[in-house]
Protein backbone atom coordinates (compact mmCIF):
# COMPACT_ATOMS: atom_id res chain seq x y z
CA UNK A 1 0.00 0.00 0.00
CA UNK A 2 1.30 3.45 -0.81
CA UNK A 3 1.82 6.12 1.82
CA UNK A 4 -1.24 7.81 0.34
CA UNK A 5 -3.64 5.25 1.81
CA UNK A 6 -2.25 5.61 5.31
CA UNK A 7 -3.18 7.49 8.45
CA UNK A 8 -0.65 8.91 10.89
CA UNK A 9 -1.23 8.23 14.57
CA UNK A 10 0.44 10.39 17.18
CA UNK A 11 0.31 9.88 20.94
CA UNK A 12 1.60 12.08 23.70
CA UNK A 13 4.62 10.47 25.32
CA UNK A 14 3.03 10.94 28.71
CA UNK A 15 6.08 10.23 30.84
CA UNK A 16 4.59 11.66 33.99
CA UNK A 17 1.01 10.42 33.82
CA UNK A 18 -0.49 6.91 33.76
CA UNK A 19 -3.01 7.94 31.09
CA UNK A 20 -0.10 9.07 28.93
CA UNK A 21 1.24 5.53 29.08
CA UNK A 22 -2.19 4.29 28.02
CA UNK A 23 -2.02 6.68 25.04
CA UNK A 24 1.32 5.19 23.96
CA UNK A 25 0.17 1.60 24.49
CA UNK A 26 -2.96 2.16 22.40
CA UNK A 27 -1.08 3.49 19.38
CA UNK A 28 1.42 0.62 19.51
CA UNK A 29 -1.54 -1.76 19.41
CA UNK A 30 -2.86 -0.04 16.27
CA UNK A 31 0.38 0.21 14.28
CA UNK A 32 1.74 -3.20 15.26
CA UNK A 33 -1.35 -5.39 15.52
CA UNK A 34 -4.66 -3.92 14.40
CA UNK A 35 -3.83 -1.81 11.32
CA UNK A 36 -0.13 -2.21 10.51
CA UNK A 37 -0.67 -1.67 6.78
CA UNK A 38 -2.86 1.39 7.12
CA UNK A 39 -1.22 3.34 9.92
CA UNK A 40 2.07 5.04 10.59
CA UNK A 41 3.36 5.99 14.03
CA UNK A 42 5.02 9.38 14.24
CA UNK A 43 6.92 10.59 17.26
CA UNK A 44 6.35 14.29 17.99
CA UNK A 45 9.56 15.65 19.53
CA UNK A 46 11.62 15.16 16.32
CA UNK A 47 9.10 17.30 14.41
CA UNK A 48 9.59 20.16 16.85
CA UNK A 49 13.31 19.70 17.17
CA UNK A 50 13.50 19.97 13.37
CA UNK A 51 15.21 16.61 12.94
CA UNK A 52 12.37 14.53 11.56
CA UNK A 53 12.18 12.84 8.21
CA UNK A 54 8.45 12.60 8.88
CA UNK A 55 7.63 16.27 8.34
CA UNK A 56 6.25 15.61 4.84
CA UNK A 57 4.17 12.72 6.12
CA UNK A 58 2.59 15.00 8.72
CA UNK A 59 1.70 17.56 6.10
CA UNK A 60 0.27 15.12 3.56
CA UNK A 61 -1.59 12.43 5.49
CA UNK A 62 -4.62 12.57 7.80
CA UNK A 63 -3.66 12.44 11.47
CA UNK A 64 -5.25 11.00 14.61
CA UNK A 65 -3.95 12.42 17.89
CA UNK A 66 -4.17 10.65 21.24
CA UNK A 67 -3.77 12.86 24.31
CA UNK A 68 -3.26 11.60 27.85
CA UNK A 69 -4.08 14.76 29.76
CA UNK A 70 -5.70 18.17 29.56
CA UNK A 71 -2.51 19.74 28.24
CA UNK A 72 -3.29 17.98 24.95
CA UNK A 73 0.34 18.17 23.83
CA UNK A 74 -0.03 15.78 20.89
CA UNK A 75 -2.80 17.90 19.40
CA UNK A 76 -1.05 21.21 20.11
CA UNK A 77 2.25 20.07 18.64
CA UNK A 78 0.70 18.63 15.49
CA UNK A 79 -1.18 21.89 14.91
CA UNK A 80 2.11 23.74 15.42
CA UNK A 81 3.77 21.43 12.87
CA UNK A 82 1.15 22.17 10.23
CA UNK A 83 -0.56 18.76 10.32
CA UNK A 84 -4.19 18.06 9.44
CA UNK A 85 -5.91 16.46 12.42
CA UNK A 86 -8.85 14.31 11.33
CA UNK A 87 -9.50 12.42 14.55
CA UNK A 88 -8.82 12.99 18.23
CA UNK A 89 -8.87 10.76 21.28
CA UNK A 90 -8.79 12.21 24.79
CA UNK A 91 -7.77 9.35 27.07
CA UNK A 92 -9.35 10.77 30.30
CA UNK A 93 -12.73 10.77 28.52
CA UNK A 94 -12.21 7.19 27.34
CA UNK A 95 -11.24 6.17 30.88
CA UNK A 96 -14.53 7.60 32.18
CA UNK A 97 -16.53 6.04 29.36
CA UNK A 98 -15.12 2.55 29.96
CA UNK A 99 -14.70 2.99 33.72
CA UNK A 100 -11.14 1.69 33.54
CA UNK A 101 -8.00 3.15 35.08
CA UNK A 102 -4.34 2.06 34.82
CA UNK A 103 -2.40 1.17 37.96
CA UNK A 104 0.60 3.42 37.28
CA UNK A 105 2.60 5.00 34.47
CA UNK A 106 5.03 2.09 34.34
CA UNK A 107 2.59 -0.72 35.01
CA UNK A 108 -0.79 -0.41 33.33
CA UNK A 109 -2.26 -3.50 34.97
CA UNK A 110 -5.23 -5.42 33.56
CA UNK A 111 -7.59 -2.42 33.59
CA UNK A 112 -5.05 -0.14 31.95
CA UNK A 113 -4.29 -2.77 29.30
CA UNK A 114 -8.00 -3.20 28.64
CA UNK A 115 -8.45 0.56 28.36
CA UNK A 116 -5.56 0.75 25.85
CA UNK A 117 -7.18 -2.06 23.81
CA UNK A 118 -10.54 -0.28 23.77
CA UNK A 119 -8.93 2.95 22.63
CA UNK A 120 -6.92 1.07 20.01
CA UNK A 121 -10.17 -0.38 18.60
CA UNK A 122 -11.59 3.12 18.41
CA UNK A 123 -8.49 4.42 16.62
CA UNK A 124 -8.61 1.46 14.22
CA UNK A 125 -12.22 2.34 13.29
CA UNK A 126 -11.16 5.92 12.64
CA UNK A 127 -8.27 4.66 10.48
CA UNK A 128 -10.72 2.55 8.44
CA UNK A 129 -13.06 5.52 7.89
CA UNK A 130 -10.24 7.84 6.91
CA UNK A 131 -8.61 5.39 4.50
CA UNK A 132 -11.96 4.79 2.80
CA UNK A 133 -12.24 8.52 2.20
CA UNK A 134 -8.83 8.77 0.46
CA UNK B 1 13.34 28.89 56.36
CA UNK B 2 12.98 25.69 54.37
CA UNK B 3 15.43 25.13 51.60
CA UNK B 4 14.17 23.26 48.56
CA UNK B 5 15.94 19.95 48.14
CA UNK B 6 17.97 19.70 44.97
CA UNK B 7 16.38 17.52 42.39
CA UNK B 8 17.55 16.40 39.00
CA UNK B 9 15.15 16.56 36.05
CA UNK B 10 15.23 13.64 33.64
CA UNK B 11 14.06 14.45 30.14
CA UNK B 12 13.41 11.34 28.09
CA UNK B 13 12.68 11.32 24.37
CA UNK B 14 9.27 9.96 23.39
CA UNK B 15 11.00 7.71 20.92
CA UNK B 16 7.91 5.80 19.87
CA UNK B 17 9.19 5.13 16.37
CA UNK B 18 12.14 3.01 17.45
CA UNK B 19 12.89 0.39 20.15
CA UNK B 20 15.68 2.58 21.56
CA UNK B 21 13.03 5.19 22.45
CA UNK B 22 11.10 2.61 24.44
CA UNK B 23 14.31 1.77 26.29
CA UNK B 24 14.75 5.51 27.05
CA UNK B 25 11.32 5.75 28.61
CA UNK B 26 11.56 2.53 30.61
CA UNK B 27 15.08 3.31 31.86
CA UNK B 28 13.89 6.78 32.92
CA UNK B 29 10.97 5.28 34.83
CA UNK B 30 13.32 2.82 36.55
CA UNK B 31 15.43 5.73 37.80
CA UNK B 32 12.36 7.68 38.95
CA UNK B 33 10.63 4.79 40.66
CA UNK B 34 13.39 2.46 41.84
CA UNK B 35 16.93 3.77 41.66
CA UNK B 36 16.70 7.46 42.67
CA UNK B 37 13.05 8.23 43.56
CA UNK B 38 13.91 10.97 46.08
CA UNK B 39 16.41 12.74 43.90
CA UNK B 40 14.71 12.87 40.51
CA UNK B 41 11.64 14.13 38.70
CA UNK B 42 10.66 13.64 35.10
CA UNK B 43 10.05 16.42 32.64
CA UNK B 44 7.47 15.49 30.02
CA UNK B 45 9.16 16.32 26.71
CA UNK B 46 6.02 16.99 24.63
CA UNK B 47 4.70 19.32 27.36
CA UNK B 48 8.08 21.00 27.58
CA UNK B 49 8.09 21.53 23.79
CA UNK B 50 4.45 22.62 23.74
CA UNK B 51 5.29 25.51 26.08
CA UNK B 52 4.85 24.10 29.59
CA UNK B 53 6.17 26.97 31.73
CA UNK B 54 6.56 24.84 34.88
CA UNK B 55 8.72 22.34 32.99
CA UNK B 56 10.83 25.02 31.35
CA UNK B 57 11.39 26.95 34.58
CA UNK B 58 12.36 23.79 36.44
CA UNK B 59 14.89 22.93 33.75
CA UNK B 60 16.40 26.41 34.00
CA UNK B 61 16.84 26.20 37.78
CA UNK B 62 17.74 22.56 38.33
CA UNK B 63 20.23 20.27 36.60
CA UNK B 64 18.80 18.08 33.84
CA UNK B 65 19.84 14.81 32.26
CA UNK B 66 18.53 14.10 28.79
CA UNK B 67 17.92 10.54 27.65
CA UNK B 68 17.69 10.10 23.90
CA UNK B 69 16.97 6.92 22.01
CA UNK B 70 19.03 7.85 18.99
CA UNK B 71 21.56 10.32 17.69
CA UNK B 72 18.83 12.75 16.57
CA UNK B 73 18.98 13.92 20.19
CA UNK B 74 15.50 15.48 20.38
CA UNK B 75 15.46 15.64 24.19
CA UNK B 76 18.88 17.33 24.24
CA UNK B 77 18.00 19.75 21.43
CA UNK B 78 14.66 20.66 23.05
CA UNK B 79 16.24 21.20 26.48
CA UNK B 80 19.01 23.38 25.07
CA UNK B 81 16.52 25.39 23.04
CA UNK B 82 14.07 26.18 25.82
CA UNK B 83 16.00 25.97 29.09
CA UNK B 84 19.76 25.56 28.79
CA UNK B 85 22.53 23.05 28.49
CA UNK B 86 21.73 19.74 30.21
CA UNK B 87 24.12 18.60 32.93
CA UNK B 88 24.59 15.29 31.13
CA UNK B 89 23.21 13.31 28.23
CA UNK B 90 22.63 9.60 27.76
CA UNK B 91 22.11 8.21 24.26
CA UNK B 92 20.68 4.69 24.22
CA UNK B 93 22.13 3.84 20.80
CA UNK B 94 25.61 4.64 22.20
CA UNK B 95 25.08 2.43 25.25
CA UNK B 96 23.88 -0.30 22.89
CA UNK B 97 27.27 -0.30 21.17
CA UNK B 98 28.70 -1.74 24.40
CA UNK B 99 26.39 -4.77 23.96
CA UNK B 100 27.23 -5.97 20.42
CA UNK B 101 25.26 -9.20 20.70
CA UNK B 102 21.98 -7.48 21.61
CA UNK B 103 19.47 -6.49 18.94
CA UNK B 104 16.51 -4.41 20.09
CA UNK B 105 13.19 -5.34 18.51
CA UNK B 106 10.30 -4.24 20.73
CA UNK B 107 8.65 -0.86 20.65
CA UNK B 108 5.96 -1.93 23.08
CA UNK B 109 6.66 -4.74 25.55
CA UNK B 110 10.29 -5.56 26.20
CA UNK B 111 11.77 -9.06 26.22
CA UNK B 112 13.71 -10.15 29.33
CA UNK B 113 16.97 -9.37 27.56
CA UNK B 114 15.77 -5.92 26.48
CA UNK B 115 14.53 -5.16 30.00
CA UNK B 116 17.94 -6.10 31.37
CA UNK B 117 19.46 -3.62 28.93
CA UNK B 118 16.99 -0.92 30.10
CA UNK B 119 18.23 -1.58 33.65
CA UNK B 120 21.80 -1.06 32.46
CA UNK B 121 20.82 2.28 30.85
CA UNK B 122 19.02 3.22 34.08
CA UNK B 123 22.22 2.56 36.05
CA UNK B 124 24.10 4.95 33.76
CA UNK B 125 21.45 7.62 34.28
CA UNK B 126 21.56 7.10 38.06
CA UNK B 127 25.35 7.55 38.06
CA UNK B 128 24.90 10.89 36.30
CA UNK B 129 22.22 11.90 38.82
CA UNK B 130 24.71 11.25 41.64
CA UNK B 131 27.35 13.26 39.83
CA UNK B 132 24.95 16.20 39.32
CA UNK B 133 24.01 16.23 43.01
CA UNK B 134 27.64 15.93 44.09
CA UNK B 135 28.46 18.92 41.89
CA UNK B 136 25.57 20.93 43.37
CA UNK B 137 26.70 20.17 46.92
CA UNK B 138 30.29 21.16 46.16
CA UNK B 139 29.05 24.41 44.68
CA UNK B 140 26.90 25.14 47.74
CA UNK B 141 29.82 24.42 50.06
CA UNK B 142 32.15 26.70 48.14
CA UNK B 143 29.55 29.49 48.18
CA UNK B 144 29.27 29.22 51.98
CA UNK B 145 33.03 29.66 52.50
Amino acid sequence: MSEKGKVVVVACAGMDKPLGSVASASVFEVVEKLRPQKSELVCIPPLLAGVSAQTELIKNLPIITVDGCAERCATKLIVKSGGKIRGRIFVPDSAKKHNLLPESASHLGPNGEKLAENIAEEIASMVDSLTQET
Amino acid sequence: MTLAKWKVGIVSCSGEEIPEGTISRIATRLVLEKLRPEETVTICLPLFLAGGEGERTFAKLFPTITVDGCEKGCAKIGTEKYSGKPFATVVVSDVLKKCPTLTLKSRDKLSAEEYEFAEKVAEEIAEKVDEALRRQNEQLRSEKH
